[in-house]
């Protein structure tokens, strides 16, 4: 009753016409609208500039899009990106929530760590590409260390933003309760920077899958970023054109992926106030 | 012997580049068991000064505080302190906030289970233990904070203007909630209050104290039946004279501060207010708006 969200289904039955289920998917409808009309744009233009190597057509893109998801290249190529940004992103998490857990909850460690690690950050990670290779060589090592690169500071700076905002009572009350600093930790610190944390995962995810694409131009021979490279390379506009928009694609799945676990998480934040009394 | 010793206690506040602020001074009182005393005053007038040094957050520049023969230092279990704006712990459903402190002792799950049973009979809250606190209504808000603190068995239980953030009509409904509440867990209070009604409705004993480093105006006892009638002379009568008190407090401040002290109450009533409203606000805008970007 309280999960279904509405007030009304507490007090009657109401039958869904077919103007709720519109209302329900009226984002999703909206969206579709747009990107219809920029598709149909897109097939008109690519017919009157009939320049292939600079707008394919939208048909033959739409072709390799979907014949890219069975190609076996493709999506080994894909799985090997995914899979270095999945580590890059781990080890970032490794190291940048204890880091943001300390900076918040001690102020000696933020003053001492902060100025590091704001001046480490206005780095482009584009800079880091060289020195990267120097240390790693080619292949995973650079691209992975890019990734984390990219990864740990809105890891983070979201930690420490969301221990800064748990309200110093919590601490009072859990102190004035009898709980001792590992208590406080695990039962306040943890659970209310927690949204901020997630925030901050969503964030590092995407920088991360961004990077991951830039470091495979340079610094590697293989991955979703070194095909796009090819397909430039062999005049195959119209397979760069598809694999962009699945890069675009990934990234946003991935990014929904990291709401549901956040909701899974949080989901005292996404109660529906003041049932009862 | 009295539980609660206020013995000679100062709290001083250092500012930068102005000269310090004596909040308390030479401050001294008791309080026997089971009384429930209320400390009234003026804003400014560091009542929550002194209930936060009593609650061990903080410790007094002079003097000490003793409860039940030991000296208060830091904050413990055996004192359960209600905060202005109750400080449930939003992740934690009302069962898990109510049992926190047996938690933490590691109480075994019968006696936890047998102890959650008293308390939600007590705070009539059955059926919502399994609710989080933003699911419930403002005075369950309360019941759950006052028998969160009494879980542990306090020897007192310490009100930080516990309906300070409550609009006026709420206000009289829950201070009954509350008298049945405190009645029902026969413990020992000290609350902090500006509401000469809610002082006199609530409290066996109520101690005046002045904008000026705190002093006691007046200890005024309160001798009314229970459960009180607004209506009567005597309640009448009580609250004339507490107001008469509080006004009183307010003059022995120097007459040249005195419209600044008249503003700043009015400016911490109205802060009070936006904070609380703009808090519901953003919790609400934030939980629809994740909503929303989810589906």
């Amino acid at each position: 009753m309280e999960r279904n969200g509405s007030t009304i289904s507490t007090n009657t039955i109401v039958k869904l016409t077919p103007g709720d289920i519109f209302d329900k998917y009226r984002g999703t409808f909206y969206t579709l609208v747009v990107v219809t009309i920029l598709l149909i744009a897109w097939y008109f233009a690519a017919n009157r500039i009939q320049n292939t190597l600079l707008l394919p057509y939208f048909q033959e893109t739409a072709r390799e899009f979907f014949t890219a998801w069975f190609d076996y290249r493709i999506m080994s190529n894909l799985a090997l990106t995914l899979r270095r940004v999945f580590t890059g992103f781990l080890y970032a998490f490794l190291i940048g929530i204890p880091l943001g857990l300390l900076m918040g909850y001690s102020q000696t460690a933020l003053q001492a760590f902060s100025p590091i690690m704001n001046s480490v950050r206005q780095v482009p990670i584009m800079a880091w590409v060289p020195l990267s290779i120097i240390w790693f060589g080619l292949g995973d090592g650079p691209t992975v260390f890019l990734i984390a690169m990219s990864a740990v500071f809105p890891l983070v700076i979201n930690t420490i933003a969301g221990v800064h905002g748990i309200d110093p009572n919590y601490y009072n009350a859990a102190r004035s309760m009898g709980a001792s600093l590992p208590n406080i930790i695990r039962d306040i610190v943890v659970p209310g920077a927690l949204p901020s944390i997630l925030t901050g995962c969503r964030l590092a995810m995407g920088f991360g899958w961004m990077s991951v694409i830039c470091a495979e131009f340079i610094a590697t021979s293989a991955g979703f970023g070194f095909l796009m490279v090819e397909a430039q390379v062999r005049l195959e506009t119209a397979q760069l054109y598809a694999l962009m928009v699945m890069s675009g694609l990934v990234g946003f799945v991935i990014d929904k992926g990291f709401l549901i676990i956040e909701k899974k998480l949080t989901s005292w934040r996404f109660k529906d106030g003041f049932v009862g009394s | 012997m009295a539980l609660l010793e206020v013995k000679g206690v100062s709290k001083i506040f250092t500012r930068r580049k102005k000269s310090p602020h004596i909040v308390l001074e030479n401050m001294s009182f008791t309080v026997e068991r089971g009384q429930y005393v209320s400390l009234l005053g003026p804003s400014g007038c560091g009542k929550t000064t002194l209930l936060t040094m009593m609650g061990g957050f903080s410790t007094p520049d002079a003097g000490e505080i003793i409860l039940a023969g030991n000296k208060v230092e830091k904050p413990g279990p055996d004192r359960g302190f209600v905060f202005q704006n109750y400080a449930l712990f939003p992740w934690m459903t009302v069962k898990e906030n109510i049992l926190y402190s047996l938690q933490v002792k590691k109480l075994n799950k019968q006696e936890q289970n047998k102890r959650l049973h008293e308390l939600l009979e007590i705070s009539h809250l059955f059926g919502s233990e399994n609710k989080y606190p933003v699911q419930l209504s403002g005075g369950m808000q309360q019941r759950v904070a006052v028998v969160r603190a009494l879980a542990s068995r306090p020897e007192i239980l310490l009100l930080d203007e516990p309906l300070g953030a409550v609009d006026f009509q709420m206000r009289e409904l829950l201070q009954e909630e509350l008298a049945a509440l405190v009645e029902g867990a026969k413990t020992t209070v000290v609350m902090v209050t500006h509401d000469v009604n809610e002082s006199v409705y609530l409290s066996d004993r109520v101690i005046v104290m002045s904008a000026d480093r705190g002093q006691i105006v007046k200890d005024v006892y309160i001798d009314l039946d229970r459960p009180r009638d607004r209506q009567s002379e005597g309640f009448k009568a009580y609250v004339s004279e507490l107001t008469e008190l509080v006004r009183q407090a307010f003059r022995e401040k120097t007459v040249e501060s005195q419209p600044g002290f008249v503003q700043k109450e009015v400016n911490d009533n109205m802060q009070t207010n936006f904070t609380n409203a703009y808090n519901r606000m953003t919790s609400r805008y934030t939980s629809a708006s994740h909503g929303r970007v989810a589906k």
